[in-house]
């Protein structure tokens, strides 16, 4: 099985951070690492003023026990991360006032103190202990409530971790007519949750880790233990303990750090807010990185393929699916190619075109002063133009650039007789075409566009066939995490075939992929094909 | 890194710099729609191209206006070859010829009797002029051919093709005409264009002189020229000899399976002065040769089928003996036709313009290289025995003439 | 091992395909034409078979070597400095059917499409792509051909399907007007092509399967001999006997397509054919010269040869010939008796008499 990781590559050097450490096992680099509480919670309490200097959302509450005015108590909790009602009721409530009630007469001692409180005291349903500092940092700065007691190296973090979070809302990147809608947040817990609730079954696999040195961002690596293989969750797992950043602030982070092919415009990893992909992925044996603070989830191996598979695709007829993705195919090709074609033919290979329609381009292009190259070339980069500043615009004036936009360039600059009105079709039936197929893939093709064009203005459809012909070895050299990135089709995985170009039924889809699933081929029993059940004798 | 990115922008700038060595912008190029020619008397060729004008056509917003300009420019120049004559006319085209969509090789009737290998070479062998375009010969000179417009197409060169691909002529593309000149069991045909009046020109530009009109001194101005399918020339090798007139080419087409759309008339059994006019569906020959060492005789079947379209007569057709003595006559009809054709093609020219030769070959493989050399002459003396089988299968909407 | 990647089967008959089909598509068809006439698809068939001896003396040789390529056992068999001579003369085989091979390339793109540009430019672009394919290992150029080949097969066939209706299969007849002779002669022009099989015993040792080396071997030619007849009768009953007088008989049959004035003018897609098919049957040479060329030299690594053999194939390419008259004579009457009696099938028989009755090759099995 170590032939499946051929070609690990390298992640990327970090030079941010020299040698700083990543882990707590490893050396100082904060002055509280590695350092334990003592028992005089006022030299405790010194200590963690002293770290939270400063930090004007980190407040500390100092306050007696009810039962033993000796002992002293403080909770120490990040404001706006925390349930304040529960931190008042089931806390400090509890402790000031109502632990009396559960006493029965039991002595409360220093030295008893926090086992009671822990056991009796607290009205919180995960309550852990801690006697590290660099612990209790942390927890408090994730929203964790800490309480300490005097006399006690033990610190007792409380869970009642409540923020501000937006609502679960309607997939926003990956629209679909049939099939769920809801789309992942930004809070890492909420989207592990959604997940669960796809998949309940324990070998759903959810294994936490902190990357960032300064942001200590929470990262997820889901599998599904049995049908994952098991080599690609220790490396994608290697790959992310590599990484020595400041800060991961989304998961793109982490894709750029991650991926095989460190000069490839093409991503060799999906990514998605779509829970429904998501847990459709890991049944297929991929793996799945969640980032805290972002509702983007990144998934690997990701083949090219996957460009022109949605995930409506899975829950349309197969029919009707299959003809969708032969368009979408076709959607690929043109929006890729289409602009260099258009040049290539009317400045080439004008054989290539009926008479009728020959003539019919000539009489457009009599009036036109630029080269087809020139015109094309910069009718597409005002496509992008318009493009992003649809993205970037407040969203009220949107729509009224958009309008002017295409008033100018569609009516106006044909009406000049700047340019044809050939081009113009061509260039918006590029566009249209880039957005049949998956975003991210898009982007990429939009970009190869550039370069496709200048090859067929200078060399015409060679130009253009040699182009396409880099871009397939190019494509064909890539790896995601072991697999090649054109299969099913370069190399030719006939089983996989039947989710490429078309989709066939479910019911025919015996097997996994077989470079994600080959663990645990057996997707689904093998006799489904529906028919009505024969009349008994 | 950086060095292998400098080595990739200098092939590629060394690639593409030049970019333009093959580049020939829309707006650059003469389009010729059509090529003719001509043999001037000391021996040179003339060359007479119909280059389209796009700016005439409006394409998209940019319509004409009402006074309609004229859609072509023809135009003649003289040369040793073809080529040298394109690079004569070039000095007064201010754009690139070119040839990629030609329609038409119109071949002067004089200059196709001084034999048309010499001249087509130049079409075959370039890669922009295509095989496809179809070769015709002028009646006169080409040049006058072309000098004329079309009513409803662009340019006449696109409605002559339209022409030669639907109606009733020997339709010969340059591939098939090759095909011919190559093989030594047929000799080529050719259609035969001219103008002939076709009512009023519709603009200001649509004025044609007919080489008639002129010597009758008619009013000039007000006629239309259309270049009209008139015939089949009938080649020696590669030497123009004769034409057959347009029932004799039904003939030909007939005998060489090529038979399109059609129709038959014939005389009303029951009532000789009146027609009947039958539309052809079908129409299948089948050549069967045999050789006895000495002679060659030719068994031709024919089989055709038809609707009856159009009836002068009053008979009833739906008594089978009515109907079975029209399609007698229809038999007798193309027998005919195609006994007049064989006829000339056997006595007057002595030529196998109907590639029976080439069905010999493939039934007498050892005889035919014997024969292949004086195959004409075998021609000329064989028997041809013709059996025409002629069914009506529909008579349109109608049955019964009641009216 | 030089080659760290390995291919499957499948992959191996597609590359199999491809190194024969690309080039043998445009120019052998006329070549066979030429002497056979109508009986060409005869010739066709025959060459298939009369490939298979030599299919088999280079499976069975590699077989007796596993693992090793000719360049290598070369060694075994005939000791150190007579295998550097034959190894040497064999890479230089190699280089002569790339250049020419490069020279085809640009020439058919240059005489059809773009002839005002320069030769050169398509060989750099060629050789350029074939040198980044060739860093990338041998796996990759596998995998590129396996997209490719489909596209060039389906383009063909729809090409011979889409003129069906100018072919009439009366041309073909009569069969066997030719004499044996001349369906013999007709015959080794593609016999030439479809020998270039020998070169697969530079890839047998990086299979994944190296006992299926006859099978591959035996399906490719099936399958090649089986598109080549298809093509050459698609041809012949196209334009009958005046294929033998075209340069490139498959543009022509794709330029006379003509289906309700619509589907016409398909030139475009035989050049994509031949810039596909031409790509990776000049690179796989390109990679079997810089793979052979290291193991001559005995190197570690055949990455850094990719450069300075390119540099070589181009110069030779343009050196190879003056025009394509030339080129096209030299193909089909030197070229083809050169390459069968030599290096295809020649020396790999004697070498397989020498190994067999020397008894090497068995005991390192």
């Amino acid at each position: 099985m170590a032939a499946f990781f051929k070609k690990p590559l390298r992640p990327r050097r970090v030079n941010s951070i020299k040698n700083g450490p990543y882990q707590e096992k490893k050396q100082t680099h904060h002055p509280s690492q590695s350092l334990l509480l003592s028992t005089d919670i006022d030299s405790n309490l010194n200590y963690l003023k002293a770290i939270f200097q400063d930090c004007s959302d980190v407040i500390f509450r100092e306050f007696l026990l009810a039962q033993n005015e000796q002992i002293k108590l403080a909770l120490i909790y990040t404001d706006g991360l925390t349930d304040k009602t529960q931190i008042s009721e089931q806390i400090m409530r509890a402790l000031t006032l109502e632990i009396p009630m559960v006493v029965h007469g039991e002595e409360i001692t220093r030295a008893n103190a926090l086992h009671f409180i822990k056991m009796k005291g607290l009205c919180i349903n995960q309550v852990r202990e801690s006697q590290k500092i660099e612990e209790i940092v942390s927890a408090i700065l994730s929203g964790e409530t800490v309480l300490l007691v005097d006399g006690h190296s033990t610190a007792l973090i409380n869970d009642i971790r409540s923020w501000e979070m937006r609502a679960i809302e309607d997939s926003k990147t990956e629209t679909v007519v049939r099939g769920p809608r809801e789309s992942f947040v930004e809070t890492l817990r909420t989207n592990t949750s959604m997940l669960r609730r796809k998949i309940k079954n324990p070998n759903l696999k959810i294994e936490m880790t902190k990357l960032g040195e300064v942001s200590k961002t929470d990262i997820a690596v889901a599998y599904i233990k049995g049908i994952v293989n098991q080599d690609l969750v220790t490396e994608v797992k290697s790959r992310l303990e590599k990484i020595k950043i400041d800060g991961i602030l989304d998961s793109g982070y982490l894709e750029e750090l991650i991926k095989d092919n460190a000069y490839s415009p093409f991503s060799t990893i999906s990514h998605t807010d779509r829970p429904d992909r998501v847990a459709a992925n890991l049944l297929e044996g991929r793996v799945a990185i969640l980032v805290d603070g972002t509702p983007v989830v990144l998934t690997m191996p990701y083949i090219f393929l996957e460009t022109i598979q949605t995930p409506e695709d899975y829950y349309e007829q197969s029919f009707f699916t299959s003809v969708i993705r032969i368009l979408r195919i076709g959607s690929l090709i043109a929006s890729l190619t289409l602009p260099s074609l258009y040049i290539a033919i009317i400045s080439f290979h004008h054989e290539m075109l009926p008479t009728p329609l020959l003539l019919s381009m000539a009489a457009q292009r009599e009036a036109v002063p630029f080269p087809v190259f020139v015109e094309a070339f910069l009718m597409e980069i005002a496509f992008e133009i318009i493009r992003e500043a649809g993205i970037r615009l407040p969203r009220p004036v949107g729509q009224a650039v958009s309008i002017v936009a295409a008033l100018i360039i569609g009516e106006a600059a044909v009406q000049a007789g700047l340019v044809a009105a050939a081009t113009v079709i061509v260039v918006s039936l590029t566009a249209m075409a880039s957005f049949t197929i998956y975003y991210s893939g898009s982007i990429t093709i939009r970009l190869l566009r550039f370069p496709l064009m200048i090859l067929a203005a200078s060399l015409g459809l060679f130009g253009l066939i040699s182009g396409i012909t880099i871009f397939v070895v190019h494509m064909a050299g890539l790896r995601s995490f072991g697999v090649p990135y054109l299969a099913p089709v370069g190399p030719i995985i006939t089983g996989d075939l039947k989710d490429s170009v078309v989709r066939v039924p479910w019911w025919a889809m015996n097997k996994r992929p077989y470079l994600m699933g080959q663990n645990n081929p057996q997707r689904e029993a093998s006799r489904l094909k529906p028919q009505p059940s024969r009349p008994k004798k | 890194m950086i060095k292998k990115i400098i080595c990739l922008l200098l092939v590629l700038s060394l690639v593409l710099q030049g970019g333009c060595w093959s580049r020939k912008e829309l707006s650059d190029l003469a389009i010729i729609m059509a090529a003719g020619i001509d043999r001037t008397p000391d021996g040179n060729i003339r060359l007479t191209v119909q280059i389209a004008r796009p700016r005439a056509f409006g394409g998209g917003t940019v319509r004409p206006s009402a006074a309609q300009e004229n859609n072509a420019w023809v135009l003649s120049q003289t040369g040793e070859t073809v080529l040298d004559a394109e690079r004569e006319l070039e000095k007064k085209v201010s754009r690139k010829i070119y040839w990629g969509h030609m329609v038409i090789l119109v071949l002067g009737q004089e200059a196709a009797r001084e034999g048309i290998r010499s001249l087509i070479n130049f079409f075959s062998r370039s890669p922009n002029a295509r095989e496809t375009l179809w070769v015709l010969v002028a009646r006169g000179k080409a040049e006058d051919l072309l000098n004329s417009h079309s009513q409803l197409e662009n340019t006449s060169a696109q409605s002559t093709g339209s022409v030669l691909r639907d109606a009733v002529g020997v339709p010969v593309m340059l591939k098939d005409l090759i095909m011919m000149l190559a093989s030594k069991g047929t000799n080529p045909t050719l259609p035969f264009l001219e103008l002939t009046a076709s009512g009023a020109p519709q603009g200001p530009g649509m004025k044609e002189n007919i080489p008639e009109a002129k010597n009758k001194q008619q009013k000039v101005t007000e006629t239309h020229a259309e270049i009209t399918l008139t015939g089949t020339g009938v080649f020696k090798d590669d030497r123009l000899v004769g034409q057959l007139d347009v029932p004799d080419t039904r003939g030909l087409l007939w005998l060489t399976n090529k038979i399109g759309p059609g129709e038959i008339t014939i005389p009303s059994p029951a009532e000789p002065g009146k027609k009947i006019s039958v539309n052809i569906t079908r129409g299948k020959t089948k050549i069967e040769p045999f050789y006895d060492g000495q002679n060659a005789r030719f068994e031709i079947k024919i089989t055709m089928e038809g609707d009856l379209w159009e009836q002068q007569s009053t008979e009833d057709l739906t008594d089978p003996k009515i109907f079975a003595a029209i399609e007698k006559r229809m038999a007798q009809r193309i027998e005919q036709r195609v006994r007049s054709v064989l006829d000339k093609a056997q006595f007057d020219y002595g030529l196998d313009i109907f590639a029976f030769g080439e069905s010999f070959h493939r039934k007498y493989k050892k005889e035919w290289a014997a024969l292949k050399d004086r195959w004409d002459e075998v021609f000329a003396n064989a028997d041809i025995n013709i059996a025409v089988e002629a069914h009506i299968r529909r008579t349109g909407l109608t049955t019964k003439r009641i009216f | 091992m030089l080659e760290k990647g390995k291919i499957d089967s499948r992959q191996a008959v597609f590359l199999n395909i491809t190194m024969i089909i690309a080039t043998a598509l445009l120019v052998v068809p006329a070549m066979t034409t030429a002497h056979a006439n109508q009986d060409a698809w005869l010739s066709s068939v025959l060459a298939a078979l009369l490939v298979l001896p030599i299919a088999w003396i280079t499976v069975k040789l590699s077989s007796l070597f596993p693992g090793k390529t000719i360049i290598e056992y070369l060694e075994e068999i005939l000791g150190r400095w007579p295998a550097k001579v034959i190894g040497f003369l064999y890479l230089f085989w190699f280089v002569h059917i790339c250049s020419l091979m490069i020279r085809e390339y640009g020439d058919f793109i240059v005489t059809a499409f773009m002839p005002e540009t320069p030769l050169i430019v398509f060989h750099i672009v060629v050789v350029t792509i074939g040198a980044y394919t060739i860093k990338q290992g041998l796996e990759v150029l596998a995998r590129t051909n396996q997209i490719f080949l489909p596209l060039i097969l389906f383009s063909l066939v729809m090409i011979m399907s889409l003129a069906t209706p100018e072919k009439d299969l009366n041309r073909l007849l009569p069969v066997l007007e030719a004499s044996c002779v001349d369906i013999f002669k007709g015959s080794l022009a593609p016999l030439a092509w479809f020998g270039e099989i020998s070169t697969f015993t530079m890839i047998i040792p990086f299979l994944k399967k190296p006992t299926e080396a006859w099978r591959i071997a035996f399906i490719s030619i099936l399958l090649v001999g089986f598109i080549f007849t298809l093509l050459v009768i698609g041809i012949v009953t196209t334009f009958g006997p005046s294929v033998a007088a075209m340069t490139y008989p498959v543009l022509n049959e794709t330029r006379v397509i003509n289906i309700a004035k619509v589907i016409e003018r398909m030139d475009p897609v035989i050049m994509s054919v031949w810039v596909m098919g031409g790509f990776v049957k000049i690179t796989f040479f390109y990679y079997v010269i810089v793979l052979g060329s290291a193991q001559w030299l005995k190197l570690s690594e055949y990455r850094p040869l990719t450069m300075p053999v390119g540099i070589i194939l181009l110069a030779l390419s343009m050196a190879i010939a003056d025009n394509l008259l030339e080129s096209i004579h030299f193909l089909a009457n030197v070229w083809v008796f050169y390459a069968i009696s030599t290096f295809e099938l020649g020396i790999p028989l004697v070498l397989l008499i020498i190994a067999v009755i020397r008894g090497r090759g068995g005991n390192n099995n």
